[in-house]
């Protein structure tokens, strides 16, 4: 079958374009076939140069630093000088290289820290593994940006102000996340100053971040939460800050967020009566009993399991009646749960319970009671 | 006569072309999905999670029919999973084997007094069991009565869970360890509880009424691949390889493309029509106000996920669905051709009733990107191709009969078509690639690659076929004839046939 | 006679610091990386150490089976469990000694602290 070039420049249009159409399929299979091929070279090789030097880092590492004798001195830490000969292979001169190290590094200091920990942020200053990170955080790329930081953060390396607080107002949502943690970890004045400029939520994601580093970063000032949970116009940061109060067990905090039980969002305030209820805070409970009746499911759920919280017994007849009573179903097992956690004060009333009950109230108050049912 | 042949043809040409378009376009939303993936994961630590008292809890929901022989590794491999607050509810869906008795014996479980609150429809659950041993303290072992579908055990989990997210899955898939990590990610991403106030203070209660306005992530998903030629050792995999069998390699071939390519783009634009049966991660407060699984349907993943986001719109809320392209869990693909073919009549099957059931939102500016694209696109280029496709072929032998083909141009059209498919196949295999690694060698890539080639030969007619079928059981209402045992294991996981 | 500790840990240079920790102290460390190793070690060596030092999120089985298999086994030495792991919320910690866990560490560990309690628990369980 002949179809010469000079026919095709005659056939229909989508012919043509069908025409053409074979070639940029073929030519983009054939790039995807070499991108793959590429790809999978260049990842082999990385895990092989890796696979040799790893050892190699390991290996230095427990002989001059992990088991550095000066470490048991009274030096400071900082102050010790360390044997850098033997880091100063042609290899490490390798961008590469030095990035394995950094990331071994990291990867120690997530196991241990202490003098050891100590002395491998000693290594890294000591080899200018420092300045590494801080090109990455001039890097036009966000996510070298945010690597930058991440380094700088564990090795808890404190970060002048003008590096970072451009970095804060990025217009790139994850890159200005990262900055502020990494502000809130490693600044010396106001680590908490975020919290006071913040508009947008913090994301759940963030939140998870922020606690951890709130909750291990050794030295840091707690501050006193209140001010955010009166001020804060931010529901998200609100919600936070009554987490680290039950965190910090922040009894200083309960007035403000019992202030907290007259605002209109109801998760906010869902929010507020479940920090009450692990603070254990005696006296907001009738309130909270007083407001039962005026509050959507969310809430009401919230006020039952903090008076099983508090356990304090005084709403003992309140209980009995939601769970006696009320319609829904998980209502009344909060209500059961709550019971349970103040039989204390209810011993006679739980068994006459369970003795009337209807067999699904029955079942309620029975799982409620077996201690291998959490929730 | 000649004008109806005109329109047919201008039809079908401009379908074909609106078709490889879509996939062109679907190529190049999930590069950009994949490459914000890994720019965000290169320096992401999922480990900080694990010790946060603020990860949301998850409840794993496995159903299981008739699994005694492998049920004690692969729960042991659930429980082994990377999370720090979940619990794995094994839903005993009535087997006529031991399966029970094994998880009773191996975990130290008893019965419990459970207050199991049944907000969805299923068959009757009739006993609870949790372990008294503290260290097996995540597992609930569910037991009901068969209700003949997976729909219907999942169910009976969801109501049995006590975490506002559940993980769907089958009790045979293998889930890598970092799953839940991976797939809660972006439900934390997204801005919760952003609210707005509505109107007056309310006269009832005083407070001024809040709504939420945030967009909120109600299901994700992510990659899923065929398990039959991995190395498996007691739940855990310890070597990923293509299937070596022709049949299975054929469907790893094309979960990639309808995972890596198809869903990773729609995820982009906020599009996903369906999260798979074999492992979705969902909001649980409105999967239950979305009515649950359906037990009668044939293609209960993609009705639930439906339902959930006419139930968002219906409500004015703004919601999304996720995909992630990394591959999360390894499933068992219909090994011959006799599941095989089950399997795929009744994803026909199921397609056509996923249109026929939600036809009132299909072009109904109402329901916005559900109504105008995904239905749509799922009406025309999943439902209607494999007919327009088997009509073009009686077309063509009409043709050649007649003896009124122009073979050059033909022959020209048909390799346009080959090579497209070929090319879309490759770019899923290399974007794939770009996540991660899956395969050791260069020579399993290059057999997975290349079937790419032999698939319009060999798979697809095979696909259009069982496609076509299911969509006649559905006409004529036939009895599906699968019983428990073959339900079970196969015909649950289905990717869109991008 | 040099104490003999069984290290179950998944993560790579977690075993080497803990070597470095407790290396002058004399000890023997055996290391495993996941529970089915542990198991087999246990079983293969009739539970013959002397402490065992775990991680909880690993393959196949999670520290606490093995730590509820080491506590209830009914006869031999009693042998002593220590926790040391990256995850750790409240309930996993109480879940921990519930299950009869001795200590409960978490990463990233200090060296002093971890040598210590080792000591300590190894003189409580050897008198």
């Amino acid at each position: 079958m002949e179809f010469s070039f000079y026919e095709f420049r005659y056939a229909p249009l989508s012919i043509q374009i069908a025409g053409i159409f074979i070639v940029v399929a073929i030519v983009c299979t054939l790039l995807a076939y070499f991108s793959i091929l590429v790809g999978r070279y260049r990842a082999y090789r990385q895990s092989e140069r890796l696979k040799k030097l790893h050892p190699i880092i390991d290996e230095q590492l427990m002989e001059h630093i992990l088991l550095n004798e000066e470490l048991a001195s009274d030096v400071p830490a900082d102050q010790v000088q360390l044997p850098l000969e033997s880091f100063q292979q042609p290899v490490f001169e390798k961008k590469w290289a030095r990035q394995a190290l950094i990331d071994r590094l990291i990867h120690y200091r997530n196991n241990v820290r202490g003098s050891m920990g100590e002395q491998l942020r000693n290594l890294y200053i000591q080899l200018d593994l420092d300045k590494d990170s801080l090109k990455k955080m001039k890097s036009r790329k966000w996510e070298r940006k945010v690597q930058g930081l991440a380094e700088m953060s564990n090795m808890n390396m404190s970060i002048a102000d003008v590096t970072i607080l451009p970095l804060t107002n990025s217009n790139n949502r994850e890159l200005r996340a990262a900055a502020r943690h990494a502000y809130i970890k490693l600044s010396k004045n106001e680590p908490f100053k975020f919290f006071d400029v913040v508009t947008e939520p913090l994301l759940l994601w963030d939140q998870v971040e922020l606690f951890k580093i709130i909750s291990t970063t050794e030295h840091i000032a707690i501050p006193n939460f209140a001010q955010w949970i009166t001020y804060s116009s931010n529901k998200s940061i609100v919600s936070f800050c009554l987490k680290l109060v039950v965190h910090y067990n922040q009894l200083s905090a309960v007035p403000a967020v019992i202030r907290l039980l007259d605002t209109k969002d109801h998760y906010v305030r869902a929010d507020a009566i479940n920090c009450l209820g692990k603070m254990k805070v005696e006296d907001v409970e009738e309130k909270l009993v007083h407001m039962y009746n005026s509050q959507p499911l969310n809430c009401r759920l919230e006020i039952l399991k903090a008076l099983g919280r508090i356990s304090s017994g005084k709403y003992v007849d309140f209980l009995r009646q939601e769970f006696l009573h009320a319609t829904d179903f998980e209502v009344r097992k909060h209500a059961a749960k709550s019971l349970i956690n103040n039989k204390w004060a209810a011993k006679g009333l739980i068994q006459e319970l369970i003795d009337t009950a209807t067999a699904e109230n029955k079942l309620i108050l029975k799982h409620s009671m077996n201690p291998l049912i959490k929730f | 006569m000649e004008l109806i042949r005109n329109f047919y043809e201008g039809f079908v040409f401009i379908y074909g072309c609106t078709m490889l378009f879509m996939y062109a376009l679907l190529a190049l939303l999930s590069l950009r999905g994949i490459r914000k993936f890994q720019r965000k994961n290169s320096y992401v630590d999922y480990t900080k999670m694990l010790q946060s008292p603020l990860a949301p809890g998850i409840s794993i929901i496995a159903p299981a029919f008739n699994e005694a022989v492998t049920i004690i590794q692969n729960v042991r491999s659930l429980l082994t999973l990377n999370y720090p607050t979940f619990e794995v509810i094994i839903v005993n869906d009535g087997s006529t084997d031991d399966t029970l008795q094994k998880l009773i014996d191996e975990f130290e479980l008893v019965e419990m007094d459970f207050a199991y609150n049944a907000r969805i429809n299923c068959k009757p659950v009739k006993r609870l069991f949790k372990s008294t041993n503290t260290a097996y303290d995540k597992l609930v072992v569910v037991d009901k009565i068969n209700g003949k579908s997976k729909a219907d055990a999942s169910n009976a989990g969801i109501n049995a869970a006590v975490y506002n997210y559940f993980l769907c899955t089958d009790v045979d898939c293998i889930i890598e360890k970092d799953t839940l990590m991976r797939m809660i990610k972006p439900f934390m991403d997204e801005e919760h509880h952003k609210i707005k106030e509505i109107g007056e203070p309310c006269p009832e209660c005083g407070y001024v009424h809040v709504k939420e306005d945030s967009i909120r992530v109600i299901a994700t998903g992510a990659t899923l691949r065929i398990a039959n030629s991995c190395e498996i050792d007691e739940g855990v995999i310890t070597r990923v390889r293509p299937p070596e069998k022709w049949l299975p390699r054929f469907q790893e071939m094309e979960y990639l493309r309808a995972y890596v390519l198809g869903k990773m783009g729609w995820s982009v634009i906020n599009c996903v029509p369906n999260v798979s049966g074999g492992l979705g991660l969902f909001d649980k407060e409105i999967a239950i106000k979305a009515g649950g699984y359906d037990s009668k349907s044939f293609a209960e993943d993609m009705d639930i996920v439906t339902r959930m986001c006419t139930y968002m719109m219906d409500n004015n809320m703004k919601y999304a669905i996720r995909y992630i392209p990394t591959t999360q869990c390894w499933t068992e693909g219909p090994p011959n051709m006799k599941v095989f073919s089950r399997q795929r009549t009744r994803w026909g099957r199921g397609l056509a009733e996923i249109i026929t059931i939600h036809r009132k939102v299909i072009f109904n500016p109402r329901y916005k990107q559900l109504g105008m694209v995904v239905l749509p696109y799922n009406l025309f280029f999943e439902f209607l191709a494999p007919i327009i496709e088997f009509t073009g072929i009686i077309y063509y032998i009409y043709l050649i009969i007649t003896n009124q083909i122009n073979w050059q141009f033909a022959l020209i059209l048909l390799a346009f078509v080959y090579f497209y498919s070929v090319m879309i196949t490759t770019l899923a295999i290399l974007w794939d690639h770009m996540t991660y690694q899956y395969y050791r060698t260069w020579r399993e890539v290059l057999g997975l690659a290349l079937m790419a080639f032999i698939e319009p030969f060999v798979y697809h007619p095979l696909i259009v076929f069982f496609a076509l079928r299911g969509y006649f059981n559905f006409l004529t209402g036939k009895k599906h004839t699968w019983g428990n045992m073959q339900r079970q294991g196969f015909g649950k996981k289905k990717p869109a046939n991008t | 006679m040099s104490s003999k500790i069984l290290l179950i840990e998944d993560d790579e240079v977690m075993p080497k610091i803990v070597e470095r920790i407790l290396h002058k102290e004399e000890y023997k460390i055996e290391h495993v990386t996941n529970g089915k190793e542990a198991f087999q070690k246990l079983e293969d060596t009739d539970y013959g150490f002397d402490l065992i030092i775990t991680d909880i999120m690993m393959p196949y089985a999670n520290g606490f089976e093995i730590l509820s298999r080491v506590k209830n086994r009914k006869e031999g030495k009693p042998i002593p469990v220590i926790i040391v792991s990256n995850a750790g919320n409240e309930d996993m910690i109480l879940e921990g000694f519930k299950l009869g866990a001795d200590d409960f560490l978490k990463k990233p560990v200090i060296p002093g602290e971890l040598l210590i309690r080792v000591k300590r628990l190894l003189m409580q369980y050897n008198r």
